[in-house]
């Protein structure tokens, strides 16, 4: 009888606890149910490439292991600590502070070789397990960096190309919402649903691998070669102001030269020197100041204002054109010129230039050079500033002005980026700036044909390239010391090299600015340190680019055709369709 | 199975008592196999049903561990092809090619550049001038 009492209420309370679970509150125990079952996945998105402009991967994201740890699992921090420091590569002391953490998740070493990571697993060690994530990495080393920027262990663009197109880079991270078994199998006919990450797109610059690499490596060998303190060298296509290479060199402490982190072409300025008196002399002919064949007197030394300016060699009052003085690079010839000229028309004139504002490149910390209103000029700025002092401006800002020459008076916007490529291969081009007509083509068209004479018969005879006709003007510009002023004594006096021209003149493709700063005294000039780099670099990119010699287009242009022939070939295809007319006549 | 007997002629004739207790007792004993058939035939529907749903639920786990195992394939096949480009793009490189070269083939850049003028062989107009002798030979010419 009590036994079937007990019995009784047992069955009771049981039964009420059913009822309780399942009739009352079922709503608690179906969550906990479902919590333990359902899975939300994150499905990261891949970061996208950074490709060259012809598909050759820059920067890509690959997937690594990261080696991370459970500290609470791990009975032995010192043991462990230092089974792992040897396939690590980490100090023992450092793994053993992570493993003896309080918390539930440290990382004992990110993205580490699959090799590495199967090494560590190979321990055995409870609590210690690898996590997967991506890496950021550059095929070619250390080549365009500067360029190309970096990105932080998470994958965030922090410089750079990857921070100026993180949000286009990154993609959307997609979620998975799975319902799984004990062994982490999914259900089926359970909960699933999928938002796919959205991936990154991928960035197709204008710079071509090849060139980039050679940029770097006879910068590298030209500054060496120049005992200069860095050096920069960029290169651009004139029609479309596509950067084909943007190379940056530096000497470290260690007196080495090697490629830079700093993309110096946007972000450093210098006095630009002679490199500015094609930009002065093009203001000289568009304003009708006088033509290129204008013959003038030029003296040794002209005195303006409080300061007497000289040429770089001496010489008695000549009559010189204003090809001549271009050719000679003469300073004082230029600033006889420009007050002819005047201030207004030489200061609008180089603002057309794109001078003394940022370019359309949207470059990070990218300069804007100096270039003063003309309000705030004092005596000597006309005479400096068209000789190229006085005024700052960036190596990227030179060339685009020397691009515009070469385009017939029309300022291409610069740009580094042609477009994005999806993951199906779309590509959509990059919105560009349009061009801006600076001086007219027949005004242009001149000043190319006296820069001609400068490499053929003046500064820049270093800077010739077999084959090919090259315009170009050499800069040797007094480099500003910090405490101002240029220095008083030879030993003081610092200089910037340089030399922009391009090819070839008589249908330039290629535009090329080659600066050298601080080279040793015995190379000193823009014609002695920056014309043979030049002229090296060209010699490579013409055939890079298959810009044909003016051999070759003479041959070409005989039958109207498009190059890749020679003259053998095209009389034998202008024959041939000689032949071939009169078979129809 | 009840039987009904109908009078050739049409007049409706019934049985007599001991016709009509053999003909309810048939009655009573044809019901229980009728009914026992019945019974076996749900239970073996029932089996044939739970070993359907048991196989639909077989097709089923099958199907969802094959998607399970194309889709880790997929994302393997993915990850993989990252690497493989990666390495690629590294061998490519010129900068590795250079260093391979230099380093490990024992080249040495020559002290000048000569570009080969792009001109064919044989061109009349510009014709290339034979080699006189072996041009990888070391000695100064």
């Amino acid at each position: 009888m009590l036994v079937g009492l007990i019995f009784m209420v047992l069955s009771g309370l049981l039964g009420w606890r059913l009822v309780e679970l399942q009739i009352m509150e079922p709503d608690r125990y179906l969550e906990r149910g479902l919590a333990q079952r359902i899975h939300t996945v994150t499905l990261p998105a891949a970061r996208g490439a950074i490709v060259d402009r012809n598909g050759v991967d820059l920067a890509l994201s690959v997937p690594r292991q990261s080696v991370v740890a459970n500290p609470g699992m791990i009975d032995d921090p010192a043991g462990a600590a230092m089974a792992l420091a040897g396939v690590l590569g980490t100090d023992i002391q450092v793994l053993e502070e992570r493993l003896s953490s309080q918390r539930s998740f440290v990382y004992l070493d990110r993205q580490v070789d699959d090799e590495i990571a199967d090494r560590a697993m190979a321990l055995d060690l409870s609590g210690v397990y690898t996590q997967p994530e991506s890496a950021r990495l550059r095929p070619g080393d250390g080549s365009a960096l500067a360029l190309l920027g970096r990105t932080d262990i998470d994958n965030n663009g922090i410089s750079g190309l990857e921070l100026v197109y993180d949000n286009l880079l990154s993609g959307t991270n997609g979620e998975m919402i799975v319902e799984a078994g004990l062994g982490g199998s999914t259900i089926p006919g359970g909960e699933y649903r999928v938002e796919p990450a959205e991936q990154g797109l991928s960035l197709v610059l204008t710079i071509d691998r090849a060139l980039q690499f050679e940029a770097e490596r006879l910068l590298v060998d030209g500054v060496e070669a120049a005992g200069g303190k860095g050096g920069t060298l960029v290169a651009m296509s004139p029609i479309t102001g596509e950067v084909l290479a943007s190379a940056t060199v530096t000497r470290g402490d260690d007196e080495v030269v090697r490629p830079s982190t700093e993309h110096k072409v946007a972000t450093w300025t210098f006095e630009p020197g002679s490199i500015m008196k094609p930009l002065t002399m093009s203001a000289v002919l568009e304003t009708g100041t006088a033509a290129p064949d204008t013959v003038r007197e030029v003296p040794g030394n002209v005195f303006v204002h409080d300061a007497d300016f000289k040429d770089s060699f001496p010489h008695g009052i000549e009559e010189w054109s204003v090809a001549d003085i271009l050719r000679q690079s003469s300073n004082v010839g230029t600033i006889l010129w420009a007050q002819d000229l005047g201030e207004e028309a030489l200061y609008r004139q180089l603002l057309d230039y794109g001078l003394g504002a940022v370019t359309d490149l949207g470059f990070p910390g990218e300069a804007r050079g100096i270039l003063t209103p003309v309000g705030k000029w004092s005596g000597t700025s006309l005479p400096t500033i068209a000789i190229g002092q006085g005024v700052s401006a960036t190596p990227i800002q030179m060339l685009t002005a020397f691009a515009t020459l070469a385009n017939d008076g029309r300022r291409p916007a610069p740009t580094l980026v042609r477009g994005s490529l999806d993951d199906g291969g779309v590509f959509t081009p990059i919105q560009v700036a349009e061009q801006i007509e600076v001086v007219s083509p027949g005004i242009a068209r001149s000043v190319v044909s006296m820069m001609e004479a400068v490499v053929s018969d003046g500064t820049g005879t270093r800077g010739q390239v077999p084959g090919y006709r090259i315009a170009g003007k050499t800069g040797t510009a007094w480099k500003p010391l910090a405490k101002g002023g240029y220095g008083e004594d030879k030993d003081e006096i610092r200089y910037v090299a340089s030399f922009a021209g391009f090819l070839p003149a008589e249908a330039p493709e290629l535009v090329i600015l080659v600066v050298v700063d601080e080279p040793a005294r015995k190379t000193y000039s823009g014609g002695r340190a920056a014309a043979p780099i030049f002229s090296d670099y060209a010699q490579f990119a013409v055939r890079q680019l298959r810009i044909p010699s003016e051999f070759e287009r003479t041959g070409l242009d005989q039958v109207g055709r498009v190059m890749a022939t020679t003259p053998a070939r095209a009389s034998d295809l202008q024959a041939a369709e000689e032949a071939a007319l009169s078979g129809i006549g | 199975m009840t039987a009904v007997v109908r009078p050739v002629g049409g007049s409706e004739v019934f049985p007599d008592r001991a016709t009509r207790s053999t003909a309810g007792s048939r009655a009573a004993t044809g019901g229980r196999p009728a009914f026992g058939a019945m019974g076996a035939l749900s239970v073996f529907g029932f089996f044939v049903a739970l070993l359907a749903m048991a196989s639909l639920h077989s097709v089923l786990v099958n199907g969802q561990f094959e998607f399970d195992s194309l889709q880790d394939r997929l994302e393997y096949g993915q990850q993989r092809s990252q690497v493989l480009r990666e390495e690629v793009a590294r061998l490519e490189s010129p900068s590795r090619i250079l260093s391979a070269a230099t380093g490990r083939l024992g080249m040495t850049p020559p002290p000048n550049r000569l570009y080969l003028p792009a001109v064919v062989p044989g061109d009349p107009l510009h014709p290339l001038p034979t080699p006189s002798e072996n041009p990888f030979s070391l000695r100064v010419r």
